[in-house]
This record gives structure tokens, C-alpha cells and sequence, in this order.
């Protein structure tokens, strides 16, 4: 099948026109990863646990990356591991083994990990498995890319970080997607001064989603059983970078407040009927939520989260000591101090982003892919995305993705902890910090521009 | 005896550079009394109170003339009174400052059509002048620390009052304001132009017509870039107390902008009721800097060098009785064009300020511009028809070019209540409550964003009391004009 990928290689094909600045910049998180094997002349071995709608993007990104084989499936569903199968003999690559129709059937990801040689599992089930499936990666000496959130629970968490300590195998939600690294370049080169305020959130009417039984059968239950921020892992990852959390600064305390729960019921009766008992079960998780984030620094993040209410789309803001930049989905709008022509009036941000852009994004060429577009559910791209890009990088050199352990763990972690706050009428909770202090000297992520 | 500026600072003792550090920083306070302040809001917020009389909906008799006395004519009150002179059937019988020069330059400006009597003999000249008793309603707009004890002393004069926001800064202001208010059975208003101006009147009725739904969550701010041109300017304030009032308090000092719209689209005093507020503020990244800056330059600022700033960015989250959320939020140090009321959630659609615009449907997006001011048109409420024909009619006479141009629906509907005999549209009930989260944002942001249950100010009558600010004059009126 397809000729083995060389690091050299990779490098070669995948960063023409980037500078070495770059490069150490893609690869700049190096933390405990000293016994970890590079890949130099080997392909790169990945087992998938997991081929819903995102598993099925996550796979056809791989398998559209030379010199990465697929030799170990695992999933519950017999179609969509029938489906999983075809794509990959599909590629040219050997037929994989397949796992999850056993005796084990839901567990059966543990004998994937146990018995198979890979460098990393690809994680994208419901989430109540993220953690156990990631342990069982790590604790078998892989690797864990995992989507968002890395786990649900707090003890989960610190297992993960125990596992890292303990194994140097790492877990990272690089497949949740990669930063805007354009607006962090923005920072690093001080436009807005220092950043003071971050205010985001993940509003997204997924009522229809919810309540698709065929498509996800477990979403619901999260808002029958939990009420707080459940999804923060998409702000958090630009925020974190944009803020140094874990890297000169970390989280310190949060509150989190949440609506009354109405949407949910009057969506079933108006589509099920009012006897369904959907229309009336008692839904926990309040419609809308927002949370206060605050850093040992003093800076504040303002994390929102809806998925029930008709509301278009989030918007992201960063406020600055010297300006303030606004992404409201439509338009992206910026007002410094000084640069700006008009005094408190915005003015559109594209010259600046494209001034800024980050090369990491702007010289981005990777290996072209094999295959067509990507399937499944995501953008329907015909490039190897950046983050798996940073993913594959990161196997190769025997580093972390730019998402390591440390931060995937505390960006996931917001849940459980808004969780705990909101169940105690907005109390205040104190965050954990996963790095036993070692965020005071972390360096900053992407760095080099 | 009348007193000038000069005679005023000599007896406040303020007329030479020394005393900066003692008497100037009127926000300059002990560790000591800043914990005592705060521990008296946790036990106000919690006082059980019988209500005395129910102001909501009170009807005072009709006035055919409304006379007005006016106290504070600085940078706002000096527009207040403006507006004010404009509207049929007010009367301006009297105005007040500490400052000689501003009560003329006042009296001057409205000198058309009234011929006020001033009063600036001292720091308490106000209360004779609340005293008169051919006086029906006493605008303030004062510095805030005045505010409370200003309307209480006009009340018990008999006076119907209108302040500038905020109305108190301590709970125990609040409940001063509604006790005084139930007792002399007088109007206590704050002015929140906020509610009839932009598109939150529109909006307003969008929600009591349902178009919205059932509202779930509100998001509003003051955000309001007065770092440099405001707080570190040594003419905008008298003594700069706007500046002195970022030293000592961390909180959400000017909530009622965001807040005074979001409550009354959430029912808030008559349906629904706040239950409990978080606050958290970021550290201050740039007045202290700014401080020592300028102190560097000009030995003026040096009292200001070293002083505990408030952050810069406060955000407080509100929970109400009815499960409803609000985030507020409070930023005047940081270069940022500005919000105010800014986005309302309901069931069924979605308002977002800046620029104004509706969304029934996460997939569609935000609906078409065309359809947007179709609907807004559509909802038009009565308050903002009424008082543009009224506007209108002015500007044909031709007098309503200058000064008088900026006259808002709020100061049109207090006196057109107050001459019809009407309820107000905003009571006592909330001027306390939006002012009420000032001190309790304050003592949350001491206590590491702890949460504190806002206090009920109507005593349990929110539960059954009519609703207010009835936009489209559903109770009658409307027949002042504008001159």
C-alpha cells in the first residue's frame, strides 16, 4: 500500500515555505514526552474507537494522510463498523481488525487497546466514554486524541493526569479542532495591550439534535441528568492560549449561573405530541448558562452556553488595555486606541487579520491528501486539517499536540466544576490546577510567529 | 448670605493643594469602614419588611402645572433642566448648585420661558428649596453620593421626586428611598431614558406581545470608555468625585442603563421577582498606571498615585425568582465602543443590540434587514409614537431646535402621568431594586463572587402587582405636548 512516511519527508512535503520558527512553534509544547518513541521511518498506527458522525470525519482525515494505517477498529453500531471497515480497505490500506460486536460489546475498546500496536487511539464516541476509553489508551502504553470533552468528571481528570505522569503517554482533544491563532498572534505582538477580558460561548439550538434518537441516543440524557456549561472545550481552546492559562497563569475560582429548563419540554410536545413524556420529564440543564472564570492574574473569561433557545450564534469578544476585538459570526470588528479612525466607533478587523495572519495558517501546506473531500460530520475539506496536521506532527516528533494533557484536562474540567457551582446557587468554586504549580513556568504555546 | 465657589472650598476646607489627601477623595475610605459598609449590605439585604402602602400604581391627584426645583446643574443636570423647561404645563420655579456660575448659566439657558429663583448659599441650600412649598417635583442629578438623602428630605416636603441613576448606593438607601416613598405617598422616579430611547421600548413591546416568547436569559452592560476624557479630567466633575468613585469600590456601580430595560421585559416588581446576583471583577490593568502618568507630569495627580482602583471589567450574573438569568456587566476604563441594553432571549426569538437585530431560528440566522425594521415599525409602541408627534409638532413651531432638542420620552411621560394623574411607569420599587444591585455586587466581588439574595422591595407584592411601564399608554395620558 502507500509508501511509508518518513519524518523527513513529512516535514519536507507538509511545511514547504514555512520557516523553522514555525516548526518550533507547531511543536513548542515538549513536557515529560522523553520515553516516547519518535516515528522516524515508521508509519504511523492509529486505532479507532468510535464512528458516529465525527468519528467518520476523524477517520476519513486519517486515512487521507499517507503513511498512517488503520489496523484496529472498535464500535457498536454493526453499520457503521461494516461502514468503517469499507472506508478503510477502501484506501488500499489492509483490512482492520474489528472490535466492539463481542461478548464485551460496549468495553470492548479495552482489548483494542491491550492487544493492538499502535501509537494513539482516536477517541470520538458519546462522551460518558471519553475517559475510560483514553485511560485504557494511556495505561496501555498510547497515546489519546480524544474530541471534546476529554472526560466528564473531576476524578476522571485527575486519573488522566495520574495516567500522563505515570505512563508519559499523553491525552489531548487536538480533535476538537485548533485555535485562532491569527488573533493570538495579535496578542502576542501587544495590539490589544494586555488582555484583560474573554468573553465566548458555545450557542448552538441543537434541539433537533438532542432529541434525533437514531443519530445520538445519549445527548439528551445530559440535559435530563446535568445543568451547567457542558461544552466548553471550543472557547476554551482559543481563550487558554489567548490568556496563558496553564502557561504563566491558570484559573482560579468560577461561578456559574443557569436559566430555567422550558425549552426542551415544549419542543417534544410541539414534535411528539404532549404525552410524550419528554414534554414533561424534568429537564435539569437550564437553557441558558453563563459562567465567570477568573485567573490567579486577575484577568476574567465569560463563557455562555445554550443549546435550547432560538438564539443565531454566539459571538466572541477579547477586551485589551489598548482595544477590543468583536467576531460576531457575520462580521469580525476590531477598535484600538490610536490605530483606530474613529474615536469608540469599530471598524472591520480584516486588515488586521490579514496583516497578522499567522504563517502557521497562511504558509500551511500539507502533504496533498488521497481520497477527495473528507466525510462525515464536519467541513467537507480536501486539506488535511491543521489540527490533525498538529496531531500527526506531534506523534512523529514524540511531542504533544499543541493542546497537551495538562490543558486538555483543564479545558474539559470547566464542566464538572461550572457544574458544582451551579447546583449550589452560583457559589463560587475553586478550580484545581492539574499542574501542580508548573503552570508558573510553562511557557507559552505558539510562541513564535 | 450667597456663597461662591471659592467661600465653598474655604469652608470644606478644599482650597488649597494640602488637603488633597484628607478631604478630596470623597471615595477615600478606611479599610474599616469599607468592611462595615459591606456587612451592613448583607444585613439590609436581608431585613423582612412590611409594606406600608403599595406605590405601584399609586395615582397621585392631578397637576395641571408641574413645578419643578432642580438640584445639580453640572454636566447632566444642566441638560436635565433643559429637557425638563421644554415640556408643557412644567414650570421651573427653582434651581440649586453649589456653584453660583452654574445655576446662572441654567437659569439662563431656560430663560425663555422660566424665570427660576437660584439657590447655591452652600452645601445645604437644597433643603430650603425643598422646603418651598409651591413645589410639586424635585429633579436631582447631584453627585451620587447625594442622591438618597436629596429625595428623601423632598419627599418629606411633600415633593414628587425624579433622580438622576442611580438612585442609592447602599441598601440601606434603598429601603430608605421605598419607606419614605410608601409613607408620604410620593413618587419616587429614576430616570432611565435607556427604557424609552433605542430600540429597547420597541423591543419591550415585542416581548409583552409575545413575539419573543417567554424570556429567558438578558444581557446588557454599561460599557462606557470615561477613562480618559471623564475620570482623569480635573474639570468634567466637581472635586472629580466621578473619579473618586473607581477608588475603594469594586462592584457594578452604574447597573441601571442594562438593567432598567431587562426588567421590565422579565416582569421584574410585577410578575417576577430577583432572587439571588453573583459579581466578579478582573484586577485594574491600566488606571493606576494612568495615575502615575500623569502624576509624573503634574503633581496634581499625585493623591491619585498608589490607590486602590476598582477593575476594570465587573460582570454580574442575576437569577430570578422565575428561573430567568441576566448578565450585566461594567467597564469604563477600557477602549471599547459602548453597550447598554444588548441582548434579550426569549422561546421563540432573539434580540441583539448594536446593530439591532432579531433571530427566530439558530439555522436562518439573524432575519433580513428589511424584515427586521418591518417588525420594528410594526411594534412601534404608542410611548414612542405619542412622543414623536409630540416632538414633531415642537419642531414645527420652530422651538424645539436648540436646546430643548434632546428631551426623552422618560421626562415626557413622568410629567404627562404626573399631569393626568397617572400611575408613573417606573416606581420606587425600581429604582431600589436596579439600584440595589450596585452594594450587592460590591459585597459579592468582597466575598470572591459569593452569592446574595436581592431583596424583595415590594415586600411580596411583585406576585400580584399590575404591570408597569405600559408602553403603549394603556392607561390613559399622553396628551401633553411639547413646547
Amino acid at each position: 500500500m502507500s509508501k511509508k512516511l518518513d519524518r523527513k519527508d513529512f516535514l519536507k512535503m507538509s511545511t514547504a515555505g514555512l520557516s523553522t520558527s514555525v516548526l518550533a512553534g507547531m511543536a513548542l509544547s515538549k513536557p515529560v514526552v522523553a520515553k516516547n518513541r519518535t516515528n522516524q521511518g515508521r508509519p504511523i498506527r492509529l486505532g479507532f474507537v468510535g464512528i458516529g458522525g465525527r468519528g467518520t470525519w476523524h477517520l476519513s482525515a486519517a486515512l487521507g494522510i499517507e503513511g498512517v494505517e488503520v489496523p484496529a477498529i472498535c464500535e457498536i453500531r454493526a453499520d457503521r463498523l461494516e461502514n468503517a471497515k469499507n472506508m478503510v480497505e477502501a484506501s488500499g490500506r489492509p483490512s482492520p481488525t474489528l472490535y466492539g460486536e463481542g461478548p464485551m460489546g460496549e468495553t470492548d475498546f479495552e482489548r483494542l487497546c491491550a492487544e493492538e500496536d499502535l501509537d494513539a487511539v482516536i477517541c470520538s464516541t458519546s462522551w460518558k466514554w471519553h475517559a475510560p476509553i483514553v485511560l485504557a489508551a494511556m495505561n496501555n502504553d498510547k497515546h489519546a486524541a480524544c474530541e471534546v470533552p476529554l472526560m466528564l468528571t473531576l476524578d476522571e481528570a485527575w486519573r488522566i493526569v495520574e495516567a500522563y505522569e505515570k505512563t508519559g503517554k499523553w491525552a489531548s482533544t487536538v480533535l476538537g479542532g485548533f485555535p485562532d491563532v491569527t488573533l493570538l498572534n495579535m496578542i502576542r505582538h501587544g495590539v490589544f495591550g494586555e488582555v484583560l477580558h474573554i468573553e465566548d460561548g458555545y450557542v448552538h439550538d441543537l434541539r433537533f439534535v438532542k432529541n434525533n434518537i437514531e443519530r445520538e441516543p445519549w445527548r439528551l440524557q445530559h440535559s435530563i441528568d446535568r445543568n451547567g456549561n457542558l461544552y466548553p472545550d471550543h472557547p476554551m481552546r482559543t481563550i487558554m492560549p489567548a490568556m496563558d492559562i496553564n502557561h504563566g497563569d491558570r484559573i482560579d475560582f468560577l461561578v456559574s449561573m443557569s436559566s430555567k429548563a422550558v425549552m426542551l419540554n415544549r419542543y417534544a410536545a410541539e414534535q411528539f405530541g404532549t404525552d410524550h413524556p419528554d414534554a414533561t420529564r424534568t429537564m435539569n440543564q437550564g437553557d441558558y448558562n453563563a459562567s465567570l472564570i477568573r485567573t490567579v492574574n486577575g484577568k476574567m473569561i465569560t463563557l455562555n452556553f445554550d443549546t435550547n433557545t432560538p438564539h443565531p450564534r454566539e459571538s466572541f469578544r477579547l477586551q485589551g488595555t489598548k482595544g477590543v476585538y468583536e467576531d460576531g459570526a457575520d462580521v469580525e470588528t476590531i477598535y484600538l486606541e490610536g490605530p483606530s479612525p474613529e474615536s469608540h466607533e469599530w471598524e472591520s478587523a480584516e486588515p488586521y487579520l490579514e496583516e497578522y495572519e499567522h504563517p502557521m495558517v497562511k504558509n500551511y501546506n500539507p502533504p496533498p491528501r488521497v481520497g477527495g473531500a473528507i466525510e462525515g460530520h464536519g467541513r467537507r475539506m480536501d486539506q488535511t486539517p491543521i489540527n490533525w496536521h498538529n496531531l500527526i506532527m506531534a506523534i512523529t516528533e514524540g511531542t504533544q499536540p499543541y493542546i497537551d494533557t495538562y490543558d486538555s484536562v483543564t479545558s474539559s474540567a470547566v464542566s464538572a466544576v461550572t457544574e458544582a457551582s451551579v447546583a449550589n446557587n452560583g457559589r463560587p468554586v475553586d478550580f484545581p490546577d492539574f499542574t501542580k504549580g508548573k503552570w508558573k513556568e510553562r511557557t507559552p504555546i505558539f510562541m513564535e510567529a | 448670605m450667597k456663597s461662591n465657589r471659592r467661600d465653598f472650598l474655604k469652608t470644606a476646607g478644599l482650597g488649597s493643594l494640602g488637603v488633597f489627601g484628607t478631604g478630596i477623595l470623597a471615595g477615600c475610605t478606611t479599610q474599616e469602614e469599607v468592611e462595615s459598609r459591606l456587612s451592613q449590605v448583607k444585613e439590609q439585604a436581608s431585613r423582612q419588611y412590611t409594606q406600608q402602602f403599595n406605590m405601584h400604581g399609586y395615582a397621585a391627584p392631578a397637576l395641571d402645572v408641574v413645578r419643578v426645583g432642580m438640584t445639580g446643574v453640572g454636566n447632566r443636570g444642566s441638560g436635565t433642566v433643559r429637557r425638563l423647561a421644554s415640556i408643557e404645563g412644567v414650570e421651573i420655579v427653582a434651581v440649586n448648585d453649589l456653584e453660583e456660575d452654574r445655576v446662572n448659566e441654567a437659569i439662563e439657558s431656560i430663560s425663555e420661558t422660566h424665570s427660576p429663583e437660584g439657590y447655591y448659599d452652600g452645601e445645604d441650600d437644597w433643603r430650603r428649596m425643598c422646603e418651598r412649598d409651591d413645589i410639586d417635583l424635585i429633579a436631582i442629578a447631584t453627585p451620587w453620593h447625594l442622591h438618597t438623602d436629596q429625595a428623601v428630605y423632598a419627599m418629606e416636603n411633600g415633593k414628587h421626586v425624579y433622580i438622576e441613576l442611580p438612585a442609592a448606593q447602599t441598601i440601606e438607601e434603598c429601603w430608605r428611598l421605598v419607606e419614605t416613598s410608601e409613607r408620604t405617598r410620593r413618587h419616587c422616579v429614576q430616570m432611565s431614558g435607556s427604557c424609552h430611547s433605542g430600540d429597547a421600548a420597541y423591543v419591550l413591546n415585542m416581548v409583552r406581545n409575545g413575539v419573543l416568547g417567554e424570556i429567558v436569559h438578558g444581557e446588557g452592560g454599561y460599557i462606557h470608555d470615561l477613562m480618559n476624557r471623564y475620570n482623569f479630567s480635573k474639570t468634567m466633575y466637581h472635586n472629580l468625585w466621578r473619579l473618586n468613585e473607581n477608588i475603594d469600590r469594586h462592584g457594578n456601580l452604574y447597573p441601571q442603563h442594562a438593567l432598567t430595560p431587562m426588567a421590565q421585559m422579565m416582569d421584574l416588581n410585577y410578575g417576577d421577582q430577583m432572587s439571588y446576583l453573583v459579581s466578579m471583577q478582573s484586577n485594574d490593568f491600566n488606571m493606576a498606571q494612568r495615575a502615575r502618568e500623569l502624576a509624573e507630569e503634574d503633581e496634581f495627580w499625585e493623591p491619585y498615585v498608589g490607590r486602590d482602583y476598582r477593575g476594570n471589567m465587573n460582570s454580574t450574573l442575576i437569577r430570578t425568582h422565575k428561573g430567568r438569568t441576566i448578565l450585566i456587566q461594567h467597564d469604563v476604563t477600557t477602549p471599547r465602543p459602548g453597550i447598554r441594553f444588548n441582548l434579550i432571549v426569549g422561546s421563540v426569538g432573539t434580540y441583539h443590540a448594536r446593530p439591532g437585530r432579531l433571530g427566530f431560528s439558530y439555522d436562518d440566522g439573524w432575519i433580513p434587514q428589511e424584515e427586521y425594521e418591518a417588525l420594528m415599525e410594526e411594534y412601534t409602541p404608542e410611548i414612542v409614537r405619542r412622543f414623536n408627534e409630540m416632538r414633531e409638532q415642537a419642531v414645527e413651531t420652530g422651538r424645539a431646535e436648540r436646546s430643548y432638542a434632546r428631551v426623552n420620552a422618560t421626562d415626557w411621560r413622568l410629567i404627562d402621568s404626573l399631569r393626568n394623574g397617572l400611575p408613573v411607569e417606573m416606581d420606587v420599587y425600581d429604582a431600589a431594586l436596579t439600584s440595589s444591585v450596585i452594594p450587592l455586587s460590591e459585597w459579592s466581588v468582597a466575598n470572591k463572587s459569593a452569592s446574595i439574595d436581592v431583596p424583595d422591595f415590594t415586600a411580596g407584592a411583585w406576585e400580584s402587582n399590575e404591570r408597569g411601564m405600559r408602553v403603549n399608554l394603556e392607561s390613559g395620558g399622553g396628551t401633553t405636548r411639547i413646547r
